[in-house]
């Protein structure tokens, strides 16, 4: 007798059955456990949009599994077209996700320290093969992010889905708002450039003006009285660490709460008052498996195919500027683009009330919202006033923005503004981009921009003489001058001379253009 | 259990509070005599100083476009190179004759005076002494202006003085100003 028994339950079988109808059988056994449900067959007939079985088999995997349980079984048939969700909430959480993939990646190659950040940051555009390209992905898809956030807002307004018994639901997602703001706002100060350094330096001096506690919060978040290896360590523990968990836990409680409710349905399609997006009635039933998963994988490929078009052919580029110098501060700096409308509010006046006090009493107002406007209807036509603050706001926050742009009332000396106008503080500008050939060495005035001896440089001279015409009254008798000089092999010094009143006033500026700037378009 | 909460939120802000150091900025920092500027010339950066050191002649102190409200006194005075709008470093742009701000577009004159906003009083500055070969005390800054106009105050150079301290723990703010043109 043996002492022990090896026991292989798959041997019996294949003696029993042959060898490919237990290796058919097994793995059909397989796929049902990893699906949570669903066999070989089913699958192929989900796939063939075959009507399902009754019951139905496709619902199993959302009682068992653990990914599918957190997706509903089936939507209302009405929000299933792109009005009246316009997929804004989905597409929210796709972009946390893409910022979330990106960003683990991005973080190997990055170290949170002044000294070498930035030098990191060339390394991942010049060196790091995909690097480049997962920079470009992760702030694309920053700005995407923010801007579908805002949307679903906006959208969640219009058809009154805020509304009893959602309000919670909204309450979370300003959570998610805010959150959104600070993880896009504290990834700006991460690349260490003088766009990180003085953008963030500005909304943080916002904190400042908080009343009483503004000092002691400036001081936390910078880790000191201005930002150095401190503050970029606590923006970074907050970028990657504290804020995502808690994004990920409010996105946890906001999605739940959209399951709980159901998603609403168009305002026109219920009465008054009632609240029938759980009533789902079977022939108005919409299927997770197959009809909402394939729309979500339509989704998922053509917004990451726009996403990846768009950083290579389409040939947008994360920006990167100047390494930061703390004693430096651009000219024309400005916050980032939804913070403009808080910057243009400052512009309006105190710093304590336009940059505290009324953002504050903003939030607020969206936090208590759905506590304060309760409002029976959702029909656009019994909420005219509500609709039209909408409107008002959107025209608003507009205004401010614009207002927040450097165009609006920051303006420096003509003989500075001009200069700016070809090698700008902020971006590379017109000069920075010129072919680094088209520029060859030698003294030209902008008054003979006719006859400059390239294409390139004809355009920069023009457009200086254009510049000086617009400042005749602030700069009379003026003239251009531009230097170009061949400084070392592959280095040329660029010489920008204003000169007015005939010569008794002059301004200059130096500019070095490097062969392989990578400027040029 | 919000005792305890509040107990641990109080500790982490202590933890995570940040920690000064003597002798950088935030100390006590000595400039030379020989480096302030010439009465009524440029103002001179002393970037580890984070001030603009101005010295106030006759010539400054007659710009017309001085606030009336503000007193103003010759001398050298220490601004404190941060925007007091929003934290960004105002730049002297000689053309203009005066400071502006890059970031809002705030305007300053040599004075410390705003005369354009955003920014909503008058430049921030350090109080300094000056000190003799031997290490005495010659002069002492204090305050200036009365009422909701005191701010820092602006001291002649006294004969025999060698070198200016500048205190850049005590930063004293500049008096409330937020007319369009300035004043209170």
């Amino acid at each position: 007798m043996a002492l022990f028994q090896i026991h292989i339950p798959i041997i019996d079988d294949i003696k029993a059955q042959g060898l490919v109808p237990t290796l058919l059988a097994k793995t059909d056994e397989a796929v049902t456990r990893l699906t949570a449900g669903l066999n070989v067959g089913e699958i192929r007939s989900v796939l063939r949009g075959d009507p399902p079985k009754r019951p139905n088999p496709r619902t199993k995997p959302h009682a068992d599994g653990f990914w599918m349980h957190m997706r509903p079984t089936y939507f209302h048939k009405k929000v299933m077209p792109l009005y009246p969700t316009f997929r804004l909430g989905w597409l929210a959480v796709y972009f946390l996700t893409i910022e979330t993939i990106t960003g683990l990646v991005l973080m190997l190659w990055y170290t949170p320290s002044p000294l070498v950040a930035f030098e990191n940051m060339q390394d991942i555009m010049s060196n790091v093969p995909f690097g480049m390209m997962m920079r470009d992905l992760h702030r694309l898809g920053a700005e995407f992010m923010v801007m579908v956030v805002l949307l679903h807002m906006l959208r969640t307004f219009i058809t009154g889905s805020y509304k009893k018994p959602r309000q919670f639901t909204w309450f979370t997602g300003g959570v998610l708002l805010l959150l959104t703001l600070f993880l896009s706002f504290s990834g700006y100060l991460l690349p260490w450039d003088q766009l990180s350094l003085w953008a963030v330096t500005i909304g943080a001096s916002m904190a400042e003006a908080t009343p009483v506690i503004g000092r002691e919060v400036n001081l936390l978040v910078r880790g000191g009285p201005d930002f150095g290896t401190n503050g970029l360590l606590r923006f970074y523990l907050l970028h990657v660490f504290a804020l995502p968990l808690i994004a990920f836990i409010f996105v946890g409680v906001h999605y739940y709460k959209v399951i709980i409710h159901a998603h609403s349905l168009p305002p026109g399609d219920e009465q008054v008052g009632e609240d029938t997006a759980r009533k789902v009635p079977m022939d108005t039933r919409s299927y997770f498996l197959p009809d909402v998963a394939t729309k979500e994988v339509y989704w998922i490929v053509m917004w990451t195919a726009l996403l990846i078009l768009m950083v290579t052919v389409g040939g947008w580029h994360a920006p990167l500027e100047p390494h930061a110098d703390s004693q430096v501060t651009p000219l024309h700096t400005t916050a980032p683009w939804y913070f403009l409308w808080l910057q243009g509010m400052l512009k309006l006046g105190d710093k304590v009330f336009w940059g505290v006090i009324a953002p504050g009493i903003l939030v607020n107002l969206v936090f208590v919202l759905p506590y304060l406007e309760v409002g029976p209807s959702r029909r656009y036509i019994h909420r005219r006033v509500g609709l039209t603050i909408a409107a008002v706001s959107v025209v608003a926050f507009s205004a401010l923005t614009y207002m927040g742009t450097p165009f609006y009332a920051v303006s420096s000396s003509a003989d500075q503004e001009v200069v700016a106008a070809l090698v700008p503080q902020t971006h590379p500008g017109p000069l920075r981009s010129t072919p680094f050939e088209q520029l060859p060495s030698g003294e030209y005035s902008a008054t003979q921009w006719k006859n400059a001896p390239s294409g390139g440089l004809r355009e920069l001279l023009e457009l200086f003489q254009h510049e000086l015409h617009k400042y005749d009254k602030e700069l009379p008798d003026s003239e251009g001058i531009m230097i170009i000089e061949d400084w070392q092999i592959g280095l040329k010094k660029v010489t920008l001379r204003v000169l007015w009143n005939d010569g008794d006033n002059s301004f200059a500026q130096n500019v070095f253009i490097h062969q392989n700037s990578g400027y040029e378009e | 259990m919000a005792l305890f909460m509040a107990e641990m939120g109080g500790a982490l802000v202590w933890f995570a509070f940040p920690r000064f150091k003597e002798g950088e900025f935030g100390g006590i920092i000595t400039v030379p005599i020989a480096d302030i500027p010439a009465p009524d010339s440029g103002p001179k950066d002393f970037p580890a100083a984070r001030i603009w050191l101005v010295n106030l002649g006759k010539e400054r102190l007659a710009d017309e476009r001085q606030p009336e409200e503000y007193t103003v006194k010759p001398g050298v005075k220490a601004l404190y190179k941060i925007c007091v709008h929003l934290g960004c470093l105002y730049k002297w742009v000689p053309t203009n004759n005066r400071f502006e701000c890059p970031c809002h577009g705030s305007k300053y004159l040599t004075t410390g005076a705003r005369i354009d906003g955003p920014a909503n009083r008058n430049l921030d500055a350090f109080p300094f002494e000056f000190m003799d070969a031997q290490g005495n005390v010659l002069a002492k800054s204090g305050l200036m202006g009365s009422g909701n106009t005191v701010e820092g105050d602006a001291l002649e150079i006294p004969s025999g003085a060698v070198a200016l301290r500048i205190d850049t723990g005590q930063r004293i703010q500049g008096a409330p100003n937020s007319k369009p043109g300035g004043g209170t």
